[in-house]
């Protein structure tokens, strides 16, 4: 009796390739679009501090103020209105307040604004307490505009007066 | 090194108070220059310059100039920073290019400045809100007439001095 062996037969896609590719597109754009992350963002305002870093390089003595604005999506730009707060005859008042500042983010960190240039020069010798305050808004990518407000938090004594120009 | 060379290469260092001198500087003594470079503008509709550290590029588009920058060593172009509107009277608007200029200048001395002894932050491109040639600069956005009364307290003549080597 002689020996058939069947013939393999390769697997044929029953849908095709393309179709398979058109499903998947389709289903990035029902869902991965529609669902893409609701902007949050936050502020970070850093205690104003006596910086050691300006006196070193350019001789003076002032105090400085950082502030970070984060966002789980890509922001354009933040927008921020600062100041340093004081304390003076047991009274809040303003030491120094800033320009209104334009940041614009950078393409490696597109979720990340730093402002690092803001200071107010100050004269060693007396103790006073401050703190800083910003508030504004990020223009985020997409268009939006998210309103950003914070401060650094509680009074923390300097050894330097910000002096008024 | 004078003190217009020092500003040159303070970038992040050169404070709200010497910006503000800055503009004012370049307004006057680059007059000319300005003039030249507004009607080249207005009549190519683009114009590149270079200032300090870096590259400006100016465009005219539906009535509007605007300006994007790169630092020189770089091809990466900045977005729009800055517009103003045209308004069709030349003689207005190259009074007001003047000014769009000196600002563009101080701007971008800021971000990208010349080598110098102090050492730069690498945060992204920051620019004052309100521009030198708005009166809201003077009052911070609390509207114009506000701006003209702290615009004749505040003077600059100090740093003007300076600037001019005086």
């Amino acid at each position: 009796m002689p020996l058939t062996i069947p013939r393999p037969f390769p697997l044929q896609p029953r849908i095709p390739s393309l179709f398979v590719i058109g499903l998947l597109a389709a289903q990035y754009l029902v869902f991965g679009l529609g669902n893409s992350p609701e902007p949050k963002c936050s502020i970070n305002i850093e205690r104003p501090h006596y910086s050691s870093y300006l006196y070193e390089y350019k001789k003076i003595d002032a105090i400085k103020l950082n502030i970070t604005t984060k966002c789980n999506v890509p922001q354009r730009y933040t927008e921020i209105t600062s100041s340093i707060q004081k304390i003076e005859n047991n009274r809040q008042a303003t030491a120094h307040k800033f320009e209104s500042d334009r940041r614009y983010s950078k393409t490696k960190s597109p979720h990340v604004v730093i402002f690092e240039e803001l200071y107010a020069t100050c004269v060693k010798g007396s103790n006073v307490a401050y703190s800083g305050e910003a508030k504004g808004y990020i223009h985020l990518k997409h268009g939006q505009d998210y309103p950003i407000q914070g401060s650094s938090g509680k009074f923390v004594a300097v050894s330097c007066k910000i002096v008024a120009k | 090194m004078n003190f217009l060379e020092e500003c040159l290469t303070l970038g992040d260092w050169l404070s709200q108070e010497n910006r503000r001198a800055l503009y004012k500087y370049f307004l006057r003594s680059n007059n000319g220059n300005y003039k030249s470079q507004a009607n080249l503008l207005v009549t190519n509709g683009l114009l590149n310059k270079t200032i300090a550290n870096g590259q400006i590029y100016y465009l005219v588009k539906d009535g509007l100039v605007n300006y994007s920058t790169r630092r020189l060593d770089s091809d990466e172009f900045t977005p729009v920073i800055r517009e103003i509107k045209l308004t069709g009277i030349k003689f207005y608007d190259i009074i007001r290019l003047k000014k769009f200029f000196a600002q563009s200048d101080v701007d971008v001395i800021r971000n990208f400045p010349l080598p110098g002894l102090n050492p730069q932050s690498d945060s992204g491109f920051g620019i004052n809100v309100y521009p030198y040639y708005d009166l809201n600069y003077y009052s911070d956005g609390k509207g114009k007439l506000l701006g003209l009364v702290n615009r004749i307290k505040t003077n600059d003549r100090e740093l003007l001095n300076k600037l001019k080597g005086r």
